[in-house]
This record gives C-alpha cells, sequence and structure tokens, in this order.
C-alpha cells in the first residue's frame, strides 16, 4: 500500500469565496488547492505518456529484436514495456488518490460554505429558495464542482499526450505527424456538435425523472391515506404516465447517445486507416520499419483516450458551472435580522418589556398571555419582540430600543418559540439542552413542567435515546411537549411561548398549563394562546385587536364581562 | 417500528432471470450486435499483423496495401453501425426493464398491508423510492449493459487470439490470476465501504435538510454554531469513508495496471521469441500483442463495473424486498347485515407481553357519535385503529354487523368505515384529482358538492384553475386548514358510514379547528363518528363519551351523565371551563 500524504477534511474554515460568477467561484477553488491540482496533472502526464509510449516499445522490439533477430534486444525492449507498465500503474494510482482529493476538497469546501450559510442565514434563504433545492444543491449540484476538479489532470494529462505523440510521429514521418497533430483536435470539433442533442434529451430526461422521484415520494407520503381510504389505482396509473414519459425520454436519449459512442470509435477508425495507409506505403517506399507502423497504429488507436477524456471535461466543466451558480445563489442570500454595530451591554436586570406600536407592556417576573383575532397577529408581533424582523421600531428594554443590543445576546436572554417548533436529530438529552450541562434535577423538573416524562419512559435509552430526523419517530403532541422542555431549560429572561399546547390532550394540556407558573416563577413569560385551560392560569390576559391592546385583564373578568372575548374563546360562542 | 424486508439473495436473482426471460427476444437481438460489433473491431489488428508479415517478408505493394486498408475501413463502419444499434437497443431495453422495475415496486408499495404502513413508517419506504430507484437506474441504464458488452468482447478477443495462434496467446492469460484474486480481495472489503459512503451522503443532507427546515428554530435557539459543526462532522465521516474506499482502490489498482502491462510484456518476450524461432509469423505474434493491449480494456470494465453492480443488487434486494411483504388480511367477504359497531373483550399489545388495552367493551349504535378522551398513552389512538379495521385485536373481536373488521376486504372496509388522522396529506394534482382517489367514479358536481359539504367551494373556485388547479408540493401551496378540508372533502365522497377522527384536527391552530369541527359535524350528519379527542368541546358535542384510561374504558356515558357522576370527566370539564356555566 502506497500513498501520498492527504490533508484532513473538513476544513477548519472553508474560507471566503470569489461571488462574482460562476466561473469566478471555481477559479478561487482552483487557487485553493493549486498544490495537489499541479501535482495531479503531473502524475495525469506521466500516467497518459508511460501508456503512449508503450507503443514505441512494442515497435521497438518487433523491429530491433524480431525482425532484425536480436533476442537481447528483444528482451531489452520487452523489459521497457514492464517498466512503463510499472511507471504507468504508479503514475495512474496517484493521479487518481489526487483526484480523489481534488474532487473532495472543492466538493467538501462547497459544502461547507453552504452549510455554514444556511445555519446563520436559513431564514433568509428558505424565503427565496425551497428546501428541497438546498438540499439539491449539498447533495448533488457541489459533487459536479468537485467533478470538473477530477477530471482536469486527466484532460491536460491528455493534452500533453497528444502533443508528444505528434511530435514522436513528426519526427519519423511529417506527413504522419501532421496529420496527427491536426487530426485529433478536427476529430473533438466533429464529436462535439454530437453532444448537443445529447444534453437536450439528458435534460428533458432529467427534468421527468425529477417529477417522477417527486411523484413516488409524494405517494409514499401519503401512502397511509391512500391506503385509508382508496386511490392507489388512481396514484398507481398517474406514476406509470410519467414513467412511461420518462421512459420515452429515455428513449430520445438512446440515438444520441449512441451516436456519441459509436462517433468516438469511428473518428478516429478513420484516422488509423489513414495512418495505416501512409505508413504502409512508407514501408514499401523503405522509410518506414513495420515496427514503427505498429507502434503509429497503436499511437493512433491510443489517442481515442485523450479525446475521450476532452469530451468528459467539456461536460464536467459545464455541468461544474451550473453547480457553482447555484452555490452562489444561495450564498448570495443574507440574513433577515441585521446585526446592530456597536452594541449596547445587555442589561443586568430589565424591569419591563415594552412594546410601543402595540402598546403591549410587559413587567419582570409576569406571566402573561396574549390573545389575538388571528394567529397571524400573534407571530407579527411575538416576531418583533424577539427580533425576528428588521423592524422592531418601538420596542424597547426599560426604554432602550431592542435593536441597540446585539442580536446574539437577544436571543441568549429573549426566547420565542414559535408555533411548530422543530426538534433535530440527535441523542435526546442533547437535543433537549443544546447549550450543556444542566443538572438532571433541573432536567427532570423542567420535563415534569412540560409533563413530559412520559414521552421518556416510553423511549428505549430514556435521555439517551437517539432522536431520529426532525423528530419524526413522536407524536405531534410528543414533539411539541419535547421543545417545550428545550425552551423551559433554555432559562431565558423573557420566554415567549406560541400555542405551546395546541397538540396535547385536554388532560395534558390543564397539567401543562398548572405547572408552567410554578416553573417560570421569578422569570418573565409571555404565552400566545386562546386555550381556556392555559388562559386560566395567567396572570394577566393582553387583548390584541387590530395590532392594538384593547383589554388587559384576568381572564376570569374578561370572560365574565367582554361577550366578544367570549366568542373568541369559545369558538364563537355556539357552545 | 419494524423495518420493511430486504429480498434474499436468491430472491434476487430469481427474479433477475424472470426479467431476463421475459425480455429474452429483445436481449438476444442485442447481444447479438453487440458480437457483430465486436468481431468487427477485432479486424484492424488482424490487418496490422498481416501487413507486418508482408511487410517483413518484402511482399507488401500498393496493391495489397489499398486491399488491406479498405478491408479495415470497412471493418471500422460496420464496427460503427453496429455498435451504435446495439448501445441504442441496450439503452431503449434498459428504460424498458427500468420502467418496469420502478413501476412494478410503485405497485407493491400501494398494495402494502394497511397494518404494515401504519406501523413501518414511511421513511424507509421514502428512501427506497428515492435513493434505491436511483441508484438502480446506473445499474440497469450503463453498469449492466457496460458489463454485458465487455464480457461479450473480452470473450470474443479471447477467441480470436487462440484461433490466430493459441500458443501465443497462452502468454496473455499471466495476468489472469494477479486479476483475480486482487479483485476478490478489493470487492469483499471495498464494497461495504461505499455502502458506508452512500449512507453518509443521506445523513448529510439529512443535517442540511433539517437546517433549512428547521432555519427559525435553529435561529431561535442560537443552534447555527452546533448546525456547522453537525455538518462538518458529517462532512468527516464522509470523508473517513471516502479515504477508505480509495485506499481499497490504492490497493488494488497497481495490481491490476501491473497485471495489464505483465501480460503485455509477456506475450510481446514470447511471441518474439516463436516468430525468432521461425515458429509463429511475426504479423501472428504482433495480432496477438495488440488483442492482449486490446483486451485489457474489456477486463478493466469487467472489474470495475463489479461494485456498482455489487451496490445495485443491494438496491434491487430493497425493491423488491417490499413485494416479498404478503397482506395477510384473511378475506372472507361476507357483507355484514346492518352497521353496529361492537367491541367484545379487546386486548392489544404492540410487544408481546404488554397489553396496552385490557378487555375493552363497546356497543357503538350507527348514527351515534361518541368521543373518546384520556390522558395521552391511554390507549385512546390504538382502540380507533382496531375500531377502524387496521389490525385485529390480540384477543376478542370488532365487528361490524358481526362480521370482524380486521378480515374484511379493503374494498369492502373502506365503504364502512374510515380512519382519519392528524396527516393531512395533499398529493401531488389537481384539486379534483386530490378528492377524486376516494371515488374514483366521481363525476365533477360530485367533487364540488364534496367541497361545499366542508364550506371550501369558494376558495377552490377562486384558485386559478378552480377544482383544476394544481396542488402538492410542485404546485400551488394552500393553507394546513385548508388542506385539512380538502380530506374532509373526500370522506365525503368515500362515504362510509363510520368515520374515526384521531386527533383529526389537534395539529391546526386551535381557532382554524373549531371551524373545520363544524363544518364536519355539520356534512356528517347521519354518520356513526367515533372522535379520539384532544379538546373538550368535542366531548361536549358528542351523543357519549368513553374515558379510557390505562387501556380500559373506566367512565361511558352522555356529557351531562358523566358530569352528574362527578367523576374524571366531571373534573376535567370543570378545569376547561369553570366559568362557563356562569357566563351562558
Amino acid at each position: 500500500m502506497f500513498t501520498l500524504p492527504y490533508r484532513e477534511l473538513p476544513l477548519a474554515d472553508p474560507g471566503t469565496p470569489d461571488a462574482t460568477s460562476g466561473s469566478g467561484y471555481l477559479r478561487w477553488l482552483a487557487k485553493k488547492q493549486w498544490k495537489t491540482l499541479s501535482a495531479a496533472v503531473l502524475f495525469g502526464v506521466g500516467w497518459m505518456l508511460a501508456q503512449a509510449l508503450l507503443w514505441s516499445a512494442i515497435g521497438e522490439a518487433i523491429d530491433t529484436g524480431i525482425n532484425n533477430h536480436h533476442p537481447s534486444r528483444l528482451l531489452f525492449w520487452v523489459l521497457i514495456v514492464l517498466v512503463l507498465g510499472i511507471v504507468q500503474a504508479i503514475c495512474g494510482t496517484l493521479r487518481h488518490q489526487l483526484s480523489v482529493e481534488n474532487w473532495m476538497y472543492a466538493t467538501y469546501r462547497s459544502v461547507q460554505l453552504v452549510g455554514r450559510h444556511v445555519a446563520l442565514a436559513g431564514l433568509a434563504v428558505t424565503d427565496d429558495i425551497p428546501a428541497g433545492d438546498v438540499v439539491n444543491t449539498v447533495a448533488a449540484d457541489v459533487m459536479r464542482v468537485g467533478g470538473a476538479f477530477d477530471v482536469i489532470a486527466r484532460f491536460i494529462g491528455a493534452i500533453v499526450a497528444w502533443i508528444v505523440v505528434s511530435f514522436i510521429l513528426l519526427s519519423t514521418s511529417v506527413t504522419l505527424g501532421l496529420v496527427v497533430l491536426l487530426g485529433v483536435p478536427f476529430l473533438a470539433l466533429f464529436t462535439a456538435p454530437l453532444m448537443k442533442p445529447l444534453h437536450a434529451s439528458q435534460a428533458a430526461q432529467r427534468e421527468a425523472a425529477g417529477r417522477l422521484a417527486a411523484l413516488g415520494a409524494d405517494t409514499v407520503a401519503g401512502l397511509r391515506i391512500l391506503r385509508g381510504i382508496g386511490g392507489e389505482s388512481v396514484f398507481f396509473d398517474n406514476y406509470r404516465v410519467q414513467s412511461q414519459r420518462v421512459r420515452f425520454a429515455g428513449n430520445r436519449i438512446a440515438a444520441p447517445q449512441a451516436g456519441l459512442e459509436s462517433g468516438q470509435i469511428l473518428l478516429p477508425a478513420l484516422l488509423v486507416a489513414v495512418v495505416t495507409y501512409i505508413g504502409a506505403r512508407d514501408i514499401v517506399a523503405g522509410t518506414l520499419q513495420p515496427g514503427q507502423l505498429v507502434a503509429f497504429f497503436g499511437y493512433t488507436s491510443f489517442l481515442t483516450t485523450p479525446l475521450r477524456t476532452a469530451i468528459e471535461w467539456v461536460i464536467s466543466s459545464t455541468r461544474a458551472l451550473v453547480g457553482a451558480r447555484k452555490v452562489l445563489a444561495i450564498l448570495a442570500i443574507t440574513p433577515l435580522v441585521h446585526e446592530t454595530k456597536n452594541p449596547r451591554v445587555w442589561p443586568e436586570h430589565i424591569s419591563v418589556y415594552a412594546d410601543e406600536v402595540s402598546g403591549l407592556r410587559i413587567e419582570h417576573g409576569s406571566f402573561i398571555a396574549l390573545v389575538t383575532e388571528t394567529p397571524t397577529e400573534a407571530t407579527q408581533l411575538t416576531d418583533r419582540l424577539g427580533r425576528f424582523v428588521n423592524d422592531v421600531h418601538g420596542v424597547t428594554l426599560d426604554g432602550v430600543p431592542l435593536d441597540a443590543y446585539s442580536l446574539d445576546d437577544t436571543r441568549q436572554h429573549i426566547l420565542v418559540s414559535e408555533i411548530e417548533p422543530r426538534l433535530f436529530s440527535g441523542i435526546l438529552r442533547d437535543e433537549l439542552m443544546p447549550h450543556g450541562v444542566s443538572s438532571l434535577e433541573a432536567m427532570n423538573e423542567a420535563l415534569e413542567a412540560a409533563s413530559a416524562l412520559d414521552v421518556l419512559d416510553a423511549l428505549d435509552g430514556g435521555l439517551d435515546a437517539i432522536v431520529e430526523e426532525r423528530g419524526r419517530s413522536f407524536s405531534g403532541g410528543q414533539r411539541q411537549r419535547l421543545a417545550l422542555v428545550r425552551a423551559l431549560l433554555s432559562k431565558a429572561d423573557l420566554l415567549v411561548l406560541v400555542e405551546p399546547t395546541s397538540a396535547v390532550d385536554a388532560h395534558t394540556e390543564g397539567r401543562i398549563a398548572e405547572r408552567l407558573r410554578n416553573y417560570r416563577s421569578g422569570r418573565t413569560t409571555l404565552v400566545a394562546t386562546t386555550s381556556p385551560l392555559v388562559l386560566e392560569h395567567v396572570d394577566t390576559v393582553a387583548v390584541v385587536r387590530e395590532g392594538r391592546v384593547v383589554a388587559s385583564n384576568t381572564h376570569e373578568a374578561l370572560f365574565r364581562e367582554q361577550s366578544w372575548y367570549r366568542n373568541l374563546i369559545l369558538r364563537g360562542g355556539d357552545a | 417500528m419494524s423495518a420493511l424486508p430486504i429480498a434474499d439473495f436468491h430472491v434476487v436473482r430469481a427474479h433477475a432471470r424472470k426479467k431476463a426471460r421475459e425480455h429474452r427476444g429483445m436481449l438476444l437481438v442485442m447481444l447479438s450486435l453487440y458480437s457483430l460489433a465486436a468481431i468487427a473491431g477485432l479486424v484492424a489488428p488482424l490487418i496490422i499483423g498481416k501487413i507486418t508479415t508482408l511487410a517483413t517478408t518484402h511482399r507488401l505493394h500498393d496493391h495489397e496495401i489499398t486491399v488491406l486498408v479498405t478491408q479495415m475501413l470497412a471493418a471500422s463502419l460496420l464496427y460503427t453501425l453496429f455498435s451504435f444499434l446495439a448501445r441504442r437497443r441496450s439503452y431503449i431495453l434498459g428504460e424498458k426493464i427500468f420502467a418496469e422495475l420502478r413501476e412494478e415496486f410503485l405497485h407493491s408499495v400501494l398494495a402494502l398491508p394497511l397494518v404494515e404502513v401504519e406501523r413501518a413508517g414511511t421513511g424507509d419506504l421514502l428512501s427506497r423510492t428515492t435513493n434505491d430507484i436511483e441508484a438502480l437506474a446506473r445499474t440497469v441504464r450503463f453498469a449492466v449493459p457496460e458489463w454485458l458488452v465487455a464480457i461479450i468482447q473480452a470473450v470474443l478477443t479471447l477467441v480470436a487470439m487462440v484461433l490466430v495462434s493459441p500458443i501465443v496467446s497462452l502468454a496473455g492469460l499471466v495476468s489472469l490470476p494477479v486479476l483475480f484474486f486482487s479483485t476478490r480481495y478489493y470487492l469483499k472489503y471495498a464494497t461495504p465501504g461505499y455502502l458506508r459512503e452512500r449512507a453518509s451522503y443521506a445523513t448529510l443532507s439529512g443535517t442540511v435538510a433539517e437546517t433549512t427546515e428547521g432555519a427559525r428554530t435553529v435561529d431561535a435557539h442560537r443552534l447555527a454554531e452546533r448546525q456547522k459543526k453537525r455538518v462538518d462532522g458529517n462532512l468527516r465521516e464522509s470523508f473517513y469513508s471516502e479515504m477508505y474506499t480509495l485506499l481499497m482502490r490504492m490497493n488494488w489498482f497497481p495490481a491490476v495496471e501491473s497485471a495489464f502491462s505483465l501480460s503485455v510484456a509477456a506475450t510481446l518476450g514470447w511471441g518474439g521469441w516463436l516468430a525468432l524461432n521461425h515458429d509463429v509469423s511475426i504479423g501472428a505474434a504482433t495480432t496477438i500483442v495488440l488483442y492482449v493491449v486490446q483486451i485489457n480494456d474489456p477486463l478493466d470494465r469487467i472489474i470495475a463495473w463489479l461494485d456498482e453492480l455489487q451496490m445495485g443488487q443491494s438496491s434491487f434486494a430493497r425493491l423488491i424486498g417490499v413485494s416479498v411483504v404478503k397482506d395477510e388480511r384473511p378475506t372472507f367477504s361476507v357483507e355484514p347485515h346492518n352497521e353496529v359497531i361492537t367491541v367484545r373483550d379487546v386486548r392489544y399489545a404492540y410487544r408481546e407481553g404488554y397489553d396496552v388495552l385490557h378487555g375493552v367493551d363497546l356497543v357503538i349504535t350507527p348514527g351515534e357519535r361518541l368521543a373518546i378522551v384520556g390522558p395521552s398513552g391511554a390507549g385512546k389512538s390504538t382502540l380507533g385503529r382496531l375500531i377502524a379495521g387496521i389490525d385485529a385485536p390480540r384477543t376478542g373481536a370488532v365487528m361490524v354487523g358481526n362480521v370482524p373488521l380486521a378480515a374484511m376486504p379493503l374494498d369492502m372496509l373502506r365503504r364502512h368505515v374510515a380512519l382519519v388522522t392528524q396527516e393531512h396529506h395533499i398529493f401531488i394534482g389537481t384539486v379534483r384529482e386530490n378528492l377524486a382517489l376516494a371515488r374514483p367514479s366521481a363525476t365533477l358536481p360530485d367533487v364540488e358538492a364534496a367541497l361545499e359539504a366542508v364550506d371550501a367551494i369558494d376558495w377552490v373556485r377562486a384558485l386559478p384553475d378552480g377544482v383544476n388547479t394544481e396542488l402538492g408540493t410542485t404546485g400551488f401551496a394552500i393553507t394546513p386548514a385548508q388542506a385539512q378540508q380538502l380530506a374532509l372533502a373526500r370522506l365525503v365522497l368515500a362515504d362510509p358510514h363510520t368515520l374515526v377522527l384521531d386527533e383529526a384536527t389537534a395539529l391546526l391552530d386551535p381557532r382554524a379547528a373549531r371551524h373545520l369541527e363544524r363544518s364536519l359535524s355539520a356534512v356528517l350528519q347521519g354518520r356513526t363518528v367515533v372522535a379520539i379527542a384532544h379538546r373538550l368541546h368535542t366531548a361536549h358535542d358528542a351523543d357519549r363519551v368513553a374515558v379510557v384510561m390505562d387501556g380500559t374504558i373506566v367512565e361511558l356515558g352522555g356529557h351531562d351523565e358523566l358530569l352528574a357522576k362527578n367523576g374524571e370527566y366531571a373534573a376535567l370539564w370543570r378545569s376547561w371551563r369553570n366559568e362557563t356555566t356562569s357566563a351562558s
């Protein structure tokens, strides 16, 4: 086993790319890995040359060894063939290693850039680009970016091999040399038009196949419904129609694809025939040895490889450009909320959180509910309180504007838990305490408060159980309670919970509402909800209509005195 | 979670053979064309050999050259032509077989037993539908044809070598043992590496998907740094698995490449020696050397595609594994003579020895509205699933009109009872298609009537193309509440006499849920409704309430009756709206 030393991935810092254009990005990547690229080119050239020179040795063996009856010469050239074989094996293997590295450097660097950006500016990204496309960029586009860096060493090796072969031929026969020197680019130009119809039909099939995959995934996602109330035959027919579309789109590729491949047989074969014809006549004329003709035949047949490589290069670099543009499209998106320049130091104590626009006031230590007519109104308000939008004009902490503080401090001290908070895959304990250590006691208190101990009981491994992707193995109610535990454990100064119990049953909801208050005593909590089970446990209910706080009182008093409030709470009053 | 099966090697092989038999004719034509192409490709070295012999014996003249080069050209043209025809046919055949495979797969998926679908979850199936089908595409489209071509070329070249000179050809065989053993070693250790590699990229996609979809949570909980580290961690795993397979190849490639040049050198030396001693002609020796160089290419491809074929086989095994699952619903098609649902001493366990229902008895009369309430984990949903006929109880019986629900054919079951869960899925397709799946024969007025019934006709008409508007992940986006309304409209079309609603509205905003429940109760007048309730107003509207605790029904009766009883239900109700009584 032999390998060149390699650099470990992922990189500590993927750097800041040239984001001006797709080609600029590719150039930037190339600059970052110029050493492995150059080394790969070096071995790529050696690998191709060894293959080409093999034919010189074979020709010499035939001429000087066999034809001239020199057994020792024959042996010598046989040994040279072996040495060239070993050189080819070594260069080829190292070239392969370096190509894989080049592919990985370009691919992984791009994944890291996209991954980091999505983590930082995810909300803004999904406003512009569907989440599925982002995933696709990481799963497919970055690989295409890497693809160009894989092929490049072989491509340059191919060019060098072509030039070297041409000069070897030129030195024996000017005609033959020129035929090859000019013939190969000529062939390449002829092959290029064969690729156009192929690309068009491939793109058409990819699109059809993408739709088919979406249809398949969609059918599986809704399988419970299809198996529950029927419609399998309808959906199977839909799938089959699309599947046949993909098939026929594929059939349209068959001819251009087969054409490109057989073109790659025919065009070099024509060159071989020309070279053989000229070479054989040179033998008759006495200017060429039979072994040299064999070598020329070999060179020309060998040149199929560089030709194929050149075609591969055109395809892969085109794809890399497309991939690079997709990467840049994601990187170009800026976070929704701008960070504060020269932020203030977060105060030791905050007595009042206020929103002057709506008139909402939250005093330190209070447990307040927010009731709005529509869920959108509630989210608009809580987004402002948590600074999830840029315009937080009027939101103040003890009179100081919220955006005078740094975003990071804000997130640390004010936690807004949205209506359907996500769970992430990982060990449950880490998912509940993403910022590390709370005591087991604190964990139990939070689990108790969110009435989530039974979720834990049902899990193999309890807190050490693995949460699956998106927490999909939990029911909606379980997910919601676990997310609540996570929010509680954050110990935020101000905790804003939006409909934290919408997915749990009434028994559990009542329990949670009761315990939440005790759990948060001494800290500040705002719950946006219309559930009477929660409302009856809060100090004050702030009712917002048309963007303004219109009433602020206990749930009991509001319920007794305000019929519209009662209607709002009890589904329009038809109870 | 029980995983779906993966077909074993024998099933995979039998399946592949069956496919080959089904397409025997096309396969035969394709293979013949490939053989013709390969034979035409063998002519050029033969002619070079001839020229060499003629040249070294000074019998080469312009006339021969013209004839030989013309033959060479003709052979190349035939080679090109046959290759074109063969490849085109093989792509077309590949597309055909691949289409059949994926359609057969989806057909099996759609025939999965209901209980299996409910139990296994969609994660595994989804990855089979997308990842495995994609992996198989490469295998069927490229790996299998390339591999067959390479084998044909290699075999025919070998035949040609033996025909030209068996004795010189012997030397070409020296590479075979090296190739065989190094490749066997390589495949044994490399294939698991490639599978690990593939899995690591799937995990990476998963992390990015989670981070993107959960962007808001990431932001709120300051998880950006952590998610970044996770991406890096996934990449590290990918990197190590890449490095592992790379190292495997770094061992293997030199062996293969050296074996190739060893065979060239051996043939050149051995053939040259024989030619020097006039045992063979110099042309024959030359031709064999050219053939040995030429055969290295198909040999290389034969072994290079092996790992791809192995991985394709593992995807194939996962795809046909689904078809191995047989629906074990016993089906005696006895039509029930009435619509009364009887639950008799029902016990049920997910894990052996751990009953979650401990002898439940219940009779539900037609047209009744029954609410099932109780704490999480009490067995409400399990009871609902049994009443919906999805699964059979461990002991006891759940029957409609004395026919066990779990033994009904699916078509019949659907006419009697439907389960509605909190999952509302909008399929890719038009509004109409989304509804008509419940009753494929539904006319436009039927569909519109159903939409009207659930109070959805107005917004549907306002859509860009009305009922023909494309919905789903690739179409027009509708709100969760609208999606739920469509799900209800499906039920109107399906028209079962009994509905089991399991948390059907729980995930929605409570304000929207109340609206939906109103339209639901108006629409489903006259149907038997079993509602597993999260919200107590559902219970209030019901004819009877069953309070389930720890796998048994502890209280059963009308709302007022249970309030008067002052038990579990009454306590719950009081806490839910303690002031309502004074207000209304």
